[in-house]
């Protein structure tokens, strides 16, 4: 069988809908598809579904800047075209920054996924704002960070200190923070904004959270989802 | 590509975006470096705490084909209330062509607003914020009109509950004219006597061709300053609207009603869609994220049923049956499949199977958008081996069930009831639909008709075995055959031929659900059954006067909501506001005399009450 046309999309997900689950977001985008009259291939037997394969699920209420999937066409489609297709099609909130034809073998995005970025603006009692940023700042130097992490049977204490990556703090004002992070997802673990902001002991209250990016890390060279479509590695 | 950054020493990964340029970053950008203003209305107050709410996207809005119009462009704002949760209230095919139907008015506009779940009414007050809709994010105390849907009774308490988180007083008469006028359609309003102390008045039936002209009515009584009063007199000269205030009930000693005296000499009649080919119907489809619970296109081919089956109030509310041409229907499909994205359409009707070019319809429709994936259904089968047929060509995949839905266990009860189907035409209606691949069947019943015995109750056991052992014969050998008995008690409702007769007592509903408890058994027969205690209020309700309105706010008051959600219900607290208000609950389920002066009898329905009475 000749191989259907596969291509890779970034999109954001940004004001109000970053209170959508992943369930709901598949469903909207599929929709958005199928309104911009791109022509999805579909898997065969008795429930055939569209071939649509998302990146790792953001968690309800927090924003992105780079999110992604991948789909199959049965026609092939210019990537410039499909991406002014896809925002004409999709409502405020999702907007497809850059496309790209799959022209190697690729692995699925959640295998190949295994870093997540995110910046969170926090707002804190000016006096309380060197003691915050201290316990912050010594993070790094930490052989353990551990966090309480609520399961269904409970709670139970997690090490997140392996998957914590970098961390920068920025004074935005002078009660705004601004915290960058990068960390492991997927399978070899997972770093959550929450984790983070559960090691602050006063109290802050957190105004905005986003996934800045997704990517592939892999010897030491860290890599966009996106040029794993035409460019070695992954 | 603007993006050129391939690899990057592992410490700086974080700030690539930050060095993109313009175009790839996000576009929300205006508050503090880059991110969003938090100003002050109820929507910023609470916009950043939703996640700590179940389904948080119930609150958003912001779906494709929402409506978000000019706030300041318009002389008259209407909110669609719906008082039940977003997934129920989105699926209503009503308030979707309402909604637009306003819309479509330059100097009009139309809002959503469904009931918060019980997490989301604690953030709104806690952040104290009304509760808003979905388009503006406006309170509801906002609006000139709040227009609530009832489609069951079960619902009442939360309209009291939207209302008044809404910032909108509850009662009528503590509403001065510069609040919103708060109004209703939908079939509870063929009796809305319940709720009359809290609506200004209710359209009563087909609201589409009389909405508009009500609507300007409005509008034009908002400049003149004149009353409440007179605005009432003015539109309950429309057809079908009724003005609850413009009639006096006065009550027998016994409880029964001795008089109801019109104030104004209106007569509120049904209205009718008197040109049902050209009625309007929606073009911008809302498309939700969230998984509602009619999640797909539903074309409406037909309005009204043929069958007169005397239990069903819809059967006799939306006559005469009225149909749309083919082409015009395959037309709209099209468009609303292409704009929408859908990948199911639906032909809805109370009989769509009856529409009576409904083979050409599915021909023509499965042969246009099987090829696009979009699937073709029928919400309603027939009990024939033709329904089966149509099944077939619609359903690639029998994964599925079947529905039929017999209603009685015995051909006598089902000639009582005016349901014309033999025990015959149900075992091959299911022979057929066995073998056309189907292991799954849903049977539906009532307990609690008008005359039924043992015998009837005996007849829905026979039936639901004979329906397994076919069933046995053509699939002798799996384990994935299942034959589902769906079991609701008879709710008597006004405005049927059953309008007069008695409902049965909790006590009876739980001795006849025993009997098929003990005889439906085995590992393919599965039983449903409704709550006793939630049927027994909404049958109060349905027969319901005007003293229950009070009910219902002290109900309310004490914590009653969500009453049709069975983990919602809690029957004590109705009980007793009924007992301390000295109100007997009995009084309105009992069986009523031909004499008897009944709370709609107001109401003119389209039905003569000799009609009504020969067909009792």
């Amino acid at each position: 069988m000749i191989p259907m046309p596969s291509y890779r999309v970034r999109f954001t997900k940004e004001h109000s809908l970053r209170y959508l689950s992943h369930l709901e977001l598949i469903r909207g985008i599929e929709r958005a598809i199928r309104r911009a009259g791109l022509p999805m291939a579909f898997s065969e037997g008795f429930h055939p579904h569209p071939k649509l394969s998302f990146g790792p699920a953001l968690a309800v209420g927090i924003s992105s800047a780079a999110e992604y999937f991948d789909m199959e066409l049965v026609r092939d489609f210019p990537p410039a075209e499909i991406r002014e297709r896809l925002n004409r099609a999709l409502p405020e909130g999702i907007k497809v920054l850059a496309v790209k034809k799959i022209v190697r073998r690729v692995k699925p995005l959640n295998a190949v996924i295994n870093r997540a970025s995110y910046a969170i603006l926090l707002r804190v009692d000016p006096r309380e704002r060197p003691e915050i940023i201290a316990q912050l700042n010594k993070l790094p130097a930490s052989s353990t960070i551990e966090i309480i992490r609520k399961t269904k049977d409970g709670q139970k204490v997690v090490n997140i200190r392996p998957w914590l990556h970098n961390l920068t703090i920025g004074v935005k004002d002078d009660d705004l923070l601004e915290l960058e992070f990068g960390g492991e997802i997927g399978s070899g673990g997972n770093l959550r904004p929450d984790d983070l902001l559960s090691v602050i002991s006063q109290p802050a209250e957190v105004l905005a959270i986003t996934r800045t990016g997704l990517w592939r890390e892999e010897n030491g060279l860290v890599m966009d989802p996106l040029d794993l479509c035409d460019q070695a590695g992954g | 590509m603007l993006y050129q950054t391939t690899c990057q020493n592992s410490a700086q990964w974080v700030r690539i975006y930050y060095t993109l340029s313009d175009d790839e970053r996000l576009t929300t950008h205006d508050g503090p470096r880059g991110w969003e203003v938090f100003s002050t209305t109820g929507w910023e107050k609470i916009q950043n705490h939703l996640n700590r709410v179940a389904k948080p996207g119930r609150y958003i809005g912001g779906e494709f084909n929402a409506l978000v119009k000019d706030w300041d462009q318009v002389d008259l704002k209407v909110a669609l209330a719906f008082p039940d949760v977003y997934e129920i209230g989105v699926s209503h095919l009503g308030l979707r062509i309402l909604y637009e139907l306003i819309n479509n008015e330059p100097d009009m506009l139309a809002e959503r607003v469904y009931a918060p779940w019980i997490d989301f009414q604690e953030l709104l007050r806690e952040k104290s914020v009304s509760l808003y809709t979905l388009e503006n994010k406006r309170a509801l105390s906002e609006f000139e009109v709040i227009g609530f849907s009832l489609q069951y009774e079960l619902s009442y308490t939360n309209v009291l509950t939207m209302l008044q988180l809404g910032g909108v007083p509850l009662f009528r008469e503590e509403r001065g004219r510069d609040e919103p006028l708060v109004i209703a359609g939908g079939p509870c309003v063929f009796n809305p006597e319940p709720v009359a102390d809290f609506f200004d008045f209710f359209i009563i039936g087909e609201a589409e061709e009389i909405l508009i002209p009500l609507l300007r009515k409005i509008r034009d009584w908002k400049r003149s300053g004149d009353d409440k009063e007179a605005l009432f007199r003015e539109v309950a000269k429309l057809e079908g609207v009724y003005a609850p205030s413009l009639f006096r009930v006065s009550y027998a000693s016994g409880g029964t009603i001795e008089r109801i005296e019109s104030l104004a000499e209106t007569e509120p009649v049904r209205a009718v869609v008197r040109d049902f080919k050209r009625v309007f119907f929606p073009k911008r489809w809302i498309v939700p994220f969230l998984d509602i619970v009619h999640d797909r296109i539903s074309y409406e081919i037909q309005r009204g049923c043929t069958r007169g089956c005397r239990f069903c109030q819809a059967g006799m509310i939306y006559r005469p049956v009225r149909e749309k041409d083919p082409g015009l229907i395959f037309d709209a499909l099209r468009d609303l499949a292409a704009d929408t994205g859908y990948e199911e359409l639906s032909l809805t009707s109370l009989s769509s199977a009856d529409y009576s070019r409904i083979e050409e319809l599915i021909a023509d429709a499965c042969g246009c958008f099987t090829p696009q994936r979009v699937n073709v259904s029928l919400p309603s089968l027939r009990i024939d081996s033709f329904s089966v047929d149509l099944a077939k060509k619609f359903r690639s995949s029998r994964k599925g069930s079947l529905t039929f839905a017999p209603e009685a266990g015995s051909e006598r009860l089902r000639r009582v009831i005016n349901k014309g189907v033999s025990g015959e035409d149900l075992l091959t209606a299911a022979e057929a639909a066995f073998r056309a691949g189907w292991q799954k069947l849903k049977l539906y019943f009532m307990i609690g008709l008008p005359t039924e015995t043992e015998e009837d109750l005996a007849g829905i056991v026979e039936l639901v075995n004979a329906v397994f052992r076919i069933g046995k014969t053509v699939y002798p050998r799996t384990n994935a055959l299942r034959i589902t008995t769906s079991v609701s008690t008879f709710v008597p409702k006004p405005h049927t031929p059953f309008q007069w007769r008695r409902q049965i007592s909790v006590a009876e509903t739980i001795a006849k659900q025993r009997y098929l408890q003990e005889k439906i058994r085995g590992r393919s027969l599965e039983l449903d059954w409704h709550n006793p205690e939630t049927s027994r209020l909404e049958g109060i309700m349905a027969r319901g006067d005007r003293r229950l309105s009070r009910i219902i706010h002290q109900a309310w008051q004490k914590g009653a909501q969500f009453d049709g959600w069975g983990d919602r219900f809690q029957p004590e607290i109705w009980w007793d506001t009924f007992r301390e208000n000295g109100i007997d609950p009995d009084f309105y389920t009992r069986e009523r005399s031909y004499d008897e002066i009944l709370p709609w009898s107001h109401l003119n329905a389209g039905l003569k009450t000799e009609f009504l009475k020969a067909e009792n």
